[in-house]
């Protein structure tokens, strides 16, 4: 399928509450497995359901290639039906009276698809989705990840040339929550659709896209790898809504001892008027040295009295605070420290982000101090 | 992106938007269709009820003289006629009356006795518990004037021509007040009701938790105590629910007051109606028929009121719900024994007493001589009109057979256009036309079916436009049955596609199917279930219904409960009696019928 554009799509609910999507620009390339990341609310669904059509822009535009198949400023519309796309619910939606193989091979029935071809391509669906067993069982007597694949093998029957997720795996335990996205990934290889996937699982999301859109309050955030997502948010949003445990914010305008120190440190290698307005590091960028004299040259430094350390399995989280202001670092090597103790805290040049006051990321600060480094 | 703008089809024009709205709007029948079924129940249930409302205010043919107006113009003769003149007291005020007196004391009747029965089945270890759950409802089964038509055969006296009552006949006259009027009235209602505060008392009380009587008594508090302020209070809901229900429900009453109240002229609003229409004061029917409106559609507003403000404590049925029966110990076997005598009362008894009148020529007499199957099966018999058995008879089977026809096609007319209601309402995206259907579709409930009827004749009686008048048809037995049926249909039907939700149906949208391919698949073989429920429920309380039918059939539109009514009219007991007997059958079996294959409880559907 060619690439999917919307362009500066708004949406409305009407009834005078705020656009659930305003002014979204996303280019989603052949092939690729975005992830449409969020927190509850942000438009994510709107957003999925105004690509499939079930839902009309309020305004803007939304093109496959060079069809237009929504755009109210032309008064073009394309129903959902003959979109060729394929959607698979939060909810599943399996048809409740038709069994397993009559709800994945619906569609090839409704396109007069040969008998022949129709069992051998419901075969294959099934068989890739390991639900061949149940094919004669109606939904209600399978579980709730069985029904799950039952819902994608639907929709990937009539080869649909892209797949669009709606928090497919919320509903699942852990443990089938792993296997069935190793299952998407393999989907995505073996079919070769491009699929857009929603989820406000970040976790979800770094694993399993190409690409991830970061959405808030109905407007795209950032796009970009997931890498980019990462380590080069584009805002703060982005910064303190990936990642967990959060990332350490400190503000440039307080006086509290921290954000000072932070300040200071800044404006000894970007200048005084660089419009700094906050500060971030990871906390698994967040090193800690017995003593300062430890501490490598060049990185920003405090002392810290560590207040908690939490073994996560493998790897750990280490509270410290300073001054009253709480701090995250994590490791991965069993730290041997004991609450109560006063250390030091450091960070890279290369870790920090800088934001500017109106959360925006500060580029020239990178060059600078990456070269600092 | 850009490179492909330019290949674009054509560019922005002026009105491009409202194109796009109205290719939304047409892309999908369903909006069309909501239109279509706007105008549909305008017709059908808004204007029968705007003619009658305004019959009551204008001069109707023949009234020139006596209101001093042309006829079509403004009066407010009938308003005066009705409310004001020496003869309101009669059309109005003593009707009203009446029907309050009877209305008040079936309802206490009812509540004490169903609130007892309702205790007995759900909270105590009484004997037979499951058995009388079930047997105590099977009045509200049956037609009501069943047991008027009872109550006649055995306490009717020589006030009356005909064949006399069983105790008349054994030489025990009854007096007037024992066998007409207010007494047998609220007596009949009152057991017909009794299931009604047993099927929403006994609800209430399962869900009552036992853990708000132990706290209680914890505390202290005896039994009486827990009883006057910890269960009585939390069950005022469920009592006041059921007093207005019942109380709105004997406003729309007609058959037990026509069987037993007309010998001693004691009118009801219903009969008084029925009398102005049947003596042609369109006028004053008009007025007589707002009243009951009005006052019906006060009790109901006073109850969905009500029921708002009881959602206040729905703390009843908590998480550690426990329903403990209390031991009634040295009066289990009392206990039992009077829901022995009720069920006597109102089952047993009306039902024998029928039968046996069916198979006996002389009342009261049980002489084996005197018992005879003429009156079902007989041939050449001396009567004037009716010279063979009720089966044998022509009448009854095109009764029989108009029965089912009309409300068979209403059934099924209404049952569709609830789902169809249900399914335009949850899915247009016009709000305002989803509220005016769920609205409009509603308006029936709140008019009693006698004043519906009513509404029927004004307006479909004559020609209107290029509407022929319909009196006289069956077709306006359908539609005003239809109609009637609607609040039931549509709720049924919006309730069954709320649950259903969008996702199924979009997800045969997405896979390409267009709007019927999704009805027929999808939609309609889900809905299946709530379909036949929701034709099989009016199926059976339509052919037990009186009201409406009463008013406008005519001899060749019979159905079974006009035809019986008719043949007690001609004074024709045994076979008037062996046909309410056939009605309380089908009803019954019906019923039950339903239930077995909707696997629906009972209590569900007794809305209808
Ligand atoms: N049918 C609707 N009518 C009115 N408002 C709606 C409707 N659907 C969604 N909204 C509103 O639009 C906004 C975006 O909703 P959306 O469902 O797209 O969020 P989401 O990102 O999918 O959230 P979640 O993660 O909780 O599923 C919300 O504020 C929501 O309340
Ligand atoms: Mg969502």
């Amino acid at each position: 399928m060619p690439d999917i554009v919307l362009s500066n799509v708004q949406k409305s609910y009407g009834g005078g509450s705020p656009n659930a999507v305003s002014d979204l620009d996303l280019h989603i390339h052949d092939g690729e497995f975005m992830c449409l990341l969020g927190p509850s609310g942000c438009g994510k669904t709107t957003t999925l359901r105004m690509i499939a059509g079930l839902e009309n822009l309020t305004d803007g535009e939304i093109h496959v290639g060079e069809r237009v198949i929504d755009s109210p400023a032309r008064g073009a519309f394309v129903g959902p039906e003959k979109r060729g796309m394929g959607l698979v619910f939060q909810s599943y939606a399996l048809w409740p009276h038709l069994t397993i193989e009559r709800n994945t091979d619906f569609g090839l029935r409704l396109r007069k698809v040969p008998k022949a071809e129709r069992e051998a391509r419901v075969e294959k669906v099934m068989k890739a989705l390991d639900i061949e067993k149940y094919r004669h069982r109606y939904p209600s007597q399978l579980s709730g990840g069985q029904q799950q694949r039952v819902a994608l093998a639907r929709m990937l029957a009539v080869n649909p040339g892209v797949l669009l997720l709606d928090e497919p795996l919320s509903n699942l335990d852990a443990r089938l929550r792993l296997e069935m996205r190793a299952e998407l990934k393999r989907i995505h290889a073996e079919f070769r659709t491009t699929i857009v996937f929603v989820t406000h699982d970040q976790w979800e999301a770094m694993t399993l896209a190409t690409s991830i859109a970061v959405m808030s309050e109905g407007r795209l955030q950032q796009l970009g790898t997931p890498n980019d997502i990462y380590d080069r948010p584009a805002n703060r949003f982005v910064a303190e809504f990936v990642g967990s445990p959060p990332i350490n914010i400190l503000e440039a305008a307080t006086t509290h001892a921290l954000d000072r120190a932070a300040s200071h440190w800044l404006a000894g290698r970007l200048g005084e008027s660089a419009g700094v307005g906050s500060v971030g590091f990871r906390p698994e960028a967040l090193q800690i040295a017995r003593s300062e004299a430890a501490v490598p040259g060049g990185s920003f430094r405090h002392a810290a009295e560590v207040t908690g350390i939490l073994p996560t399995g493998g790897s750990w989280i280490i509270e410290l605070k300073v001054d009253g202001r709480a701090l995250f670092a994590t490791t991965t090597e069993s730290p041997a420290l004991r609450g109560g103790e006063r250390v030091w805290v450091h960070v890279r040049p290369t870790a920090v982000h800088v934001f500017d006051a109106a959360g925006l990321r500060l580029a020239e600060a990178d060059d600078v101090l990456a070269r600092a480094a | 992106m850009a490179s492909s703008d330019a290949l674009l089809t054509p560019a922005p024009v002026g009105g491009a938007r409202w194109r796009y709205r109205l290719r939304l709007a047409l892309r999908e029948p369903t909006t069309v269709i909501a239109i279509l079924m706007a105008a549909l129940f305008a017709y059908l249930i808004v204007l029968p009820i705007l003619s009658i409302l305004a019959d009551a205010a204008t001069v109707q043919f023949g009234d020139e003289r006596r209101t001093g107006g042309g006829t079509g113009g403004f009066t407010s003769y009938y308003l005066y006629r009705a409310f004001v003149s020496p003869v309101a007291y009669d059309l109005f005020w003593e009707p009203l009356l009446n029907t309050l007196k009877v209305a008040f004391g079936a309802i206490t009747i009812s509540l004490a006795v169903g609130g007892v029965l309702a205790w007995l089945i759900a909270r105590t270890d009484m004997f037979g518990r499951r058995w009388f759950a079930t047997a105590l409802i099977v009045p509200y089964m049956l037609p009501a004037w069943t047991f008027a038509l009872a109550w006649n055969t055995l306490f009717k006296n020589r006030t009356v021509g005909g064949q006399p009552g069983w105790f008349e006949a054994i030489g025990l006259t009854p007096p007037d007040w024992l066998a007409y009027g207010q007494v047998p009235i609220t007596i009949i209602l009152a057991l017909h009701y009794t299931p009604f505060v047993i099927l929403l008392f006994g609800s209430a009380l399962r869900r009552f938790d036992s853990q708000l009587e132990d706290s209680a008594r914890i505390l202290g508090a005896s039994g009486w105590v827990v009883a006057a302020q910890v269960i009585l209070p939390l069950m005022r809901p469920a009592l006041l629910s059921a007093v207005l229900l019942i109380f709105a429900k004997c406003l729309g009453e007609f058959g037990v007051p026509y069987v037993l109240g007309l010998p001693v002229k004691f009118d009801v609003l219903a009969t008084s109606l029925y009398r102005s229409i049947g003596s042609r004061q369109t006028g004053v029917a008009g007025v007589l028929a707002g009243a009951i409106m009005l006052i019906g559609v006060l009790a109901i507003m006073v109850d969905a009121y009500l029921a708002r403000e009881a959602r206040r404590f729905v703390t009843v049925g908590s998480k550690g719900s426990m329903n403990r029966l209390s031991r009634l110990k040295g009066l289990r076997w009392p206990a039992t024994g009077f829901a022995g005598v009720v069920f006597m009362l109102s089952v047993g008894m009306p039902l024998l007493t029928l039968a046996l009148s069916t198979v006996m020529h002389q009342p009261g007499s049980f002489a084996l001589s005197n018992f005879t199957l003429d009156y079902w099966i007989g041939q050449d018999l001396p009567t004037v009109a009716m010279r063979t058995g009720i089966l044998f008879s022509p009448d009854l089977w095109q009764a029989a057979f108009n029965t089912i026809t009309i409300v068979g096609i209403a059934s099924i007319c209404s049952g569709i256009l609830g789902v169809l209601t249900g399914y335009v309402v949850v899915r247009t995206t016009i709000r305002p036309l989803a509220i005016f259907l769920r609205q409009v579709t509603f308006m029936p409930y709140l008019v009693p079916g006698i004043a519906f009827a009513a509404a029927y004749l004004s307006l479909f009686a004559v020609q209107r436009g290029p509407i022929p008048g319909l009196y006289g048809t069956t077709l306006i037995l359908v539609l005003a049955l239809m109609a009637d049926q609607m609040p039931y249909a549509s709720r049924a039907g919006i309730s069954a596609m709320m649950q259903l939700g969008k996702d199924p149906e979009e997800a045969a949208q997405i896979v390409g199917a267009g709007w019927f391919r999704r009805m027929t698949s999808i939609v309609i073989p889900i809905q299946k279930g709530s379909l036949v429920t929701g034709i099989l429920l009016p199926f059976i309380s339509g052919i037990k219904g009186l009201s409406l039918f009463v008013i406008l059939a005519v001899p060749a539109t019979d159905v079974l409960t006009t035809f019986s009514l008719r043949l007690v009219d001609y004074n024709y007991t045994q076979a008037a009696n062996a046909v309410v007997l056939i009605i309380a059958g089908l009803a019954y079996g019906g019923t039950v019928l339903a239930q077995r294959l909707t696997r629906t409880n009972l209590a569900e559907g007794l809305g209808t």
